[in-house]
């Protein structure tokens, strides 16, 4: 396993909405899927994530619902709210435009 | 928070709020889930149950400070905390309910008395008139040497209201004053109270009437011309059940047909403090309710009955307003020089003006001030009681200081506690509050027995139950402060090896020292002027009182209210004199305009002191008058010192004469005699009157007024409309009544017969009861104030003297005789008392001045008061003391020692 890269908050408020926009997830499913998509690069500990899942559900970004799991446990499923959305989309352009400008520094050639 | 969100937000927030065990155990199950997956995956990777379950434990380390975190981020932390707190506290009072209990009832006193007493202040000064925009109201007033806040005349107010600049509005309005009144052609009239007001009254108040209209400018202007009529609210409801079509009925005031023209709205009872009149009608109608046949109201520049209001137009300020009514004073000097001379005029906002109105505001700051004591004695009582619980805390607030609660989050906790405790105080104190109140309303039959609507207006409304309000939170703070923040402050290792810990450190002990010096002050100063008071009140009833008061029947008359002119009244009076005399039963006859302790205004004469030289910026004197006639002395047993009282040959073509009392003699002929000496009316060039005898000096217009000046004047050579016929009877008063009846129909059968009742029940309810009641309710405010202080003192004192038991234990295991240690106990608690006595009576003195120059005439300091107080209090806390002490010297130093 490589080793987990920091993750700023407000990075990690945008990878769970997004995660959620796909498919209702409950909080283990999510940090599975997390690992998944991003190749095991992306980790987040399970102290930051369900803070982070609490804080946005206050937020009114995602809402909850208690369903039986795959394996027929009782889970908390988290799903994207409209409000949700309209905040992802908003974090999704900030991000592309902040890496982008990043990008664009760090690319400079060194003289 | 944008709108939608709060759809989404809401139901989370009152969710978080009200079902937090089930709030708290979700997380815990999402938790759980979360670790039981990670289980499976660590064994799918190969571990044992075992290790995959200590891994993923490890893993999910921390989690408890996380959930304190989203705790937080559930943003209701404060209420929720307050709730625990709340709910803590109640348990914890429970626990101790009699204390509690003790508590509670103490603050309730002080807390109950206080707001009480506010009401009364707030109805006497504050309560703004019931008047959209209130504070804009100021009212002008006529002032000379001996008053500041005479009225005007018709003619001045018409000037003033043409010739100033500084209002949006300038009003009028008489007295309430008695008016017959029928609602049916045909019907008895009865007497009602009405009020004459000027046309723009009810515009510039801004007033808006519930039916009809209110006067139209036009309608004031022409004497006599447009007989309309206003009515109060509460008299339409009762005498016209509210019925609309009232508008446009005619009724009969004082024998003339009037025109209903409108209703005033609920929310106007007027601008009185004591009273509500039952109608309104324009000045211009003043002839038919005249006060005075010596004036006539509408030209007469000197014949002031108006109380004149006015709204300051925007953007002038009352120092503006003040000047400009100053010049025009100066104006009216120079152009009336007979009538305005030395006449001055100001303006008041409500406060000056209610402050100078009516003196029993005075009384209303004295009660105030007598209850706040009361709260104060209970507080500290309180404070006291709390202090020792803290201490007997010391372990569990410890280790609550140990596994890391802030200190400000103990000292919250503890707050609430004093918090719930003020809160159940100010509930139960309201009530007393509103028994307070009530109280008083009971007596309003008492107080105002006349016919006119008078009532008493104390209430506990919004700023009575606020004042409470505030009172509670301050009681609170005050009691619960010192101690939270005293026993957050510990030494924790000591705290926690022992459960009370009392290390006599001198920054220890200061809190509990305070409290007893303030409560030895505070319950002396309360008790010292509750006694001055009675006593005080006492001395002043025997005082000017020794005029007959029994077997005397009083009826009063006013011819006003059936048109008669003077020459009708003279006429009318002279032969119900006459014929009364001759009736069965009665031994002697009098008419006076005033009756001693009367609740009508007395008249007062201007004249000058012959063979006196009047200082220059004064042209005359003043002094109270009556208007008797010549049986009034004989028959109210007030004795002529000097000289004779009036005879029948006093006529009006007679020389003009007066009697005097004992204080105008003495004032302005100290040493010689009055009788024989002259007084001129008015100026020094006025009518000459020669005084034919002194009478003694009684109490005129109430019981707890100073002696002052006093004239009569005979009514055969001064015609007054209202009258009140005094009899003497041989046997009760009241079987009189028919006789007169017989009499007065004789003479007019529609002429009303007003308050007949027995003098000695007036005077009994009039002048003594309701001073009375003022003096119970000081009296019962000291003898709270004396119990609780006791208790506490007792309880306080006893307390801390206990705690001390381990140092005496071993203060007696060294060797110290019984009576030294006594002595050191005692000489501590001693010391405070002496302190709080000497602070009790500074303040007490301090008070009684007061009440000295406010009310009446103690005659310097009381000593019996200091003389039965003080020695009570120290003998209580010398018993405070000793008792305690002497238990302790009486147990085993080894069972001292192992005190905990």
């Amino acid at each position: 396993m490589s080793k987990p890269s920091d993750l700023v908050q407000g990075t990690l408020d945008l990878l769970l909405l997004k995660i959620l926009a796909l498919e209702p997830r409950n909080g283990w499913a999510i940090s599975q899927r997390l690992k998944q998509i991003s190749g095991d690069v992306l980790h987040v500990s399970d102290g930051s994530l369900y803070p982070a899942l609490h804080k946005l559900e206050q937020e009114g970004w995602i809402t909850a619902e208690w369903k039986p799991s795959e394996n027929n446990r009782r889970a908390k499923f988290y799903s994207l709210t409209r409000l949700g959305r309209g905040h992802l989309e908003q974090e999704a352009a900030n991000w592309s435009r902040l890496s982008s400008a990043i990008s664009q520094v760090v690319q400079l050639e060194e003289a | 928070m944008r709108p939608q969100h709060w759809l989404y937000t809401i139901p989370l927030r009152l969710r978080s709020l009200l079902r937090r065990r089930q709030v708290e155990q979700e997380l815990n199950e999402e938790l759980e889930f979360h670790l039981q997956q990670k289980i499976e995956e660590g064994i799918v990777h190969g571990l044992s149950p075992k290790e995959a379950h200590y891994a993923a434990m490890r893993a999910m380390d921390g989690l408890e400070l996380r959930k304190e975190e989203m705790r937080d981020m559930r943003r209701i932390r404060w209420l929720t905390d307050f709730f625990d707190d709340a709910r803590y506290a109640v348990r914890t009072l429970r626990r101790t309910s009699g204390l509690t209990a003790f508590v509670v009832i103490t603050l309730a006193l002080g807390i109950g008395m206080t707001s009480g007493t506010f009401s009364i202040v707030d109805a006497l000064i504050f309560r703004p008139y019931p008047v959209p925009h209130p504070s804009g109201v100021l009212t002008l007033a006529s002032t000379t040497h001996d008053s500041n806040l005479d009225g005007f005349s018709y003619r001045e107010y018409l000037d003033i209201r043409e010739k100033t600049t500084s209002y949006d509005g300038v009003i009028a309005n008489g007295d309430m004053q008695a008016v017959s009144f029928s609602g049916e052609p045909g019907a008895t009239p009865r007497v009602r109270g009405g009020m004459m007001v000027s046309g723009n009254y009810f515009h510039v108040l801004g007033v808006e009437p519930r039916l009809g209209r209110g006067f139209r400018e036009d309608e004031d202007q022409v004497p006599g011309r447009d007989a309309v009529v206003v009515l109060g609210p509460d008299f339409w409801q009762h005498e016209f059940a509210s019925d609309p079509a009232v508008l446009g009925r005619t009724v009969r005031l004082n024998g003339r047909e009037f025109t209903v023209i409108g209703v005033a709205p609920e929310t106007f009872s007027g601008m009185l403090v004591f009273g509500h009149p039952d109608f309104y009608l324009p000045l211009a109608m003043a002839r038919v309710f005249s006060t005075n046949f010596q004036k006539n109201f509408f030209e007469d520049r000197d014949d002031r009955e108006l109380s004149v209001r006015a709204r300051l137009k925007p953007g002038t300020t009352l120092e503006q307003a003040q000047n400009e009514l100053a010049v025009l004073a100066k104006n009216f000097e120079r152009e009336y020089p007979k009538v305005n001379h030395s006449r001055g005029a100001a303006v008041y906002t409500q406060f000056e003006a209610r402050t100078r109105e009516d003196l029993n505001w005075k009384f209303g700051v004295i009660f105030v001030i007598l209850a706040l004591a009361v709260l104060l004695v209970a507080c500290t009582n309180v404070a006291g009681l709390l202090l020792s619980r803290a201490r007997a805390r010391t372990r569990e607030i410890a280790v609550r200081l140990a596994i890391g609660a802030g200190r400000f989050r103990l000292i919250r906790l503890l707050l609430t506690e004093s918090l719930m405790l003020a809160s159940s105080g100010g509930l139960v104190g309201v009530a007393i509050g509103y028994g307070v109140v009530e109280w008083f309303q009971s007596f309003q039959n008492v107080i105002f027995m006349t016919d006119l609507p008078f009532s008493i207006p104390f209430r506990m409304d919004k700023r009575a139950l606020l004042a409470s309000l505030a009172l509670s939170a301050l009681s609170a703070l005050l009691c619960g402060l010192a101690p939270a923040l005293e026993s957050t402050r510990l030494d924790l290792v000591n705290a926690l090896k022992s459960a009370d810990v009392d290390v006599p450190g001198r920054k220890r002990l200061w809190g509990r020292n305070v409290l007893v010096v303030a409560q030895v002050s505070a319950s002396l100063m309360l008790l010292t002027a509750s006694f001055l008071m009675v006593r005080g009140f006492q001395n002043t009833l025997r005082e000017g009182t020794s005029f007959t008061k029994d077997h005397l029947l009083m009826v009063s008359f006013d011819p006003r209210l059936v048109q008669y002119n003077a020459a009708q009244t003279q006429q009318f009076y002279k032969l119900l004199a006459e014929r009364v005399r001759e009736a069965p039963g009665v031994e002697s006859e009098a008419l006076t305009q005033n009756i001693p302790l009367g609740t009508d205004d007395f008249d007062s004469i201007a004249f000058v002191p012959e063979g006196l030289e009047m200082p220059r910026d004064r042209e005359n004197f003043n002094s109270t008058m009556d208007t008797v006639d010549e049986g009034y002395f004989a028959t109210m047993g007030i004795p002529i010192l000097h000289g004779r009282g009036f005879l029948a040959s006093d006529t009006a073509d007679a020389p003009r004469v007066a009697v005097v009392n004992e204080q105008f003699a003495k004032h302005y002929w100290p040493g010689g005699d009055a009788v024989g000496k002259h007084i001129r009316l008015e100026s020094s060039a006025g009518t000459l009157v020669e005084i034919l005898g002194v009478a003694q000096t009684i109490k005129y217009q109430s019981i707890f007024q100073r002696p002052i000046d006093f004239v009569y004047v005979p009514l055969a050579q001064h015609p007054i409309a209202r009258m009140t016929l005094m009899l003497r009877s041989s046997g009760d008063p009241l079987q009189l009544v028919p006789s007169v009846r017989d009499v007065v129909r004789g003479l007019d059968p529609n002429l009303p017969m007003l308050h007949s009742m027995a003098y000695e029940d007036f005077y009994r309810n009039q002048a003594v009861n309701g001073p009375r009641i003022a003096m119970k309710l000081v009296g019962s405010m000291g003898v709270v104030g004396l119990l609780l202080a006791i208790a506490g003192l007792y309880g306080l004192v006893a307390y801390n003297v206990s705690r001390r038991t381990r140092e005496i234990g071993i203060r007696i295991a060294l060797g110290a005789a019984s009576s030294d240690v006594l002595r050191l106990v005692m000489g501590k608690g001693l010391a405070l008392v002496g302190m709080g006595t000497v602070i009790g009576l500074a303040m007490g003195f301090g008070l009684e001045q007061l009440m000295n120059s406010m009310l009446f005439n103690a005659g310097g300091v009381d000593i019996v008061a200091y003389v039965i107080v003080v020695p009570s209090l120290f003998l209580v806390t010398v018993l405070a003391a000793y008792l305690p002490a002497r238990r302790a010297t009486r147990i085993a130093p080894t069972q001292a020692l192992r005190y905990e």
